[in-house]
């Protein structure tokens, strides 16, 4: 009975102390974003649809690009949100993850967690390879799916500028959200 | 040892979880739909110049860009939008893109799994549009959102 209840104790003890804990920077090649929050981050994952992850809501392809997209992490199941893409242009992580959806992955980045913000398993993708693969494959390939999906926006200058339901926004309401007037308030206020 | 047995049985499928699709629990919350990695990350300053109509601009580029939209909550909560009025495009969807800063008041199923709180908004109660005017605090976030004047 004494070897039983040793028994029980060992099985109990992950229980009681979760992965959470975890050090992911071990092999990490990730490159600083100078985050206050960041942490190097290379681990194993299947990549899911997360709204299917979670409600059972599940199409095709894990929505074909329309949805994002999450990381499954083998070491502790947890679900990592990958917000980010590794291009410095305010371009998210979900088009770099599509053609690996369902599968099994490894990934390198950047893990951002910090509690002020509520930020706790989001992610800065880095590069990402097939398990078993040799190769990685960047994760900085938005601008150029951008670019294929919009060829009427070709020109010069970031994508942002020239996006054109971007644009249409900002022709309706202003760099403000607010209206045309109130852009032109702050123009005159201010330059 | 047949108590054992399912006692094990137990402690084994604890030990191993697996999340199976779950209901979800209604709620309706009132908040701003930000742009969750300028919040999150801190990467263009703190939490209060990255909402708003300061970070307007900000916000519609990085929903544009694909990044995820999250609902800020009165209770200063950030829930991760997966839908929103049927619209499943959470990268880079056009519900989203016209949202943009808004406040709006969202009636939705909500989840959480691993820190991170999501909302699945079925239906928006009501859009009360940029309600956040802090550019006249802090102008632009970032600085170069807003063009500088021709000559």
């Amino acid at each position: 009975m004494k070897k039983l209840a040793f028994t029980l104790c060992l099985m109990a003890a992950p229980l009681a102390a979760p992965l959470a804990a975890q050090d992911f920077s071990e092999g990490s090649e990730a490159k600083t974003w100078n985050l206050y929050a960041e942490q190097p981050a290379r681990f194993d994952a299947k990549v899911v649809d997360i709204l299917c992850e979670l409600t059972g809501d599940c199409p095709e392809n894990c929505g074909d690009g329309r949805r994002q997209l999450g990381l499954l992490r083998a070491a502790d199941d947890a679900l990592i949100f990958p917000n980010k893409n590794s291009q410095p242009v305010f371009s998210g992580a979900a088009e770099e993850m599509l053609p690996f959806c369902g599968k099994d992955v490894e990934v390198d980045g950047l893990m951002i967690e910090d509690p002020d913000v509520g930020a706790k398993n989001i992610y800065l993708l880095q590069k990402i390879r097939e398990t078993g693969a040799s190769e990685w494959t960047k994760a900085n390939s938005w601008t150029k799916k951008w670019a294929a999906a919009n060829p009427e926006a070709k020109g010069k200058g970031p994508w942002f500028r020239r996006d054109p339901r971007v644009k249409g926004h900002i022709e309706r309401d202003g760099y403000f959200g607010l209206g045309l007037e109130v852009d032109q308030e702050y123009y005159e206020e201010n330059f | 040892m047949k108590r054992l047995s399912i006692l094990l049985a137990v402690m084994g499928a604890a030990a191993s979880p697996t999340y199976a699709a779950e209901q979800g629990e209604r709620i309706e919350i009132k908040g701003e739909l930000i742009d969750t990695w300028c919040y999150f990350s801190g990467v263009m300053g703190g939490p209060d110049a990255v909402v708003g109509s300061a970070h307007h601009t900000c916000a519609l580029w990085c929903s544009a860009g694909g990044i995820p939209v999250g609902l800020l909550g009165e209770d200063g909560k950030v829930y991760m939008v997966l839908k929103i009025d049927g619209d499943d495009t959470s990268a880079s969807g056009d519900t989203l893109l016209s949202l943009a800063s808004h406040q709006i008041e969202a009636d939705g199923l909500y989840y959480e799994r691993d820190g991170l709180n999501y909302i699945v908004v079925e239906n928006v109660v009501s859009d009360n549009g940029i309600t956040y005017r802090n550019h006249e605090d802090y102008g632009p976030v970032p600085g170069f959102a807003l063009p500088e004047p021709k000559e």
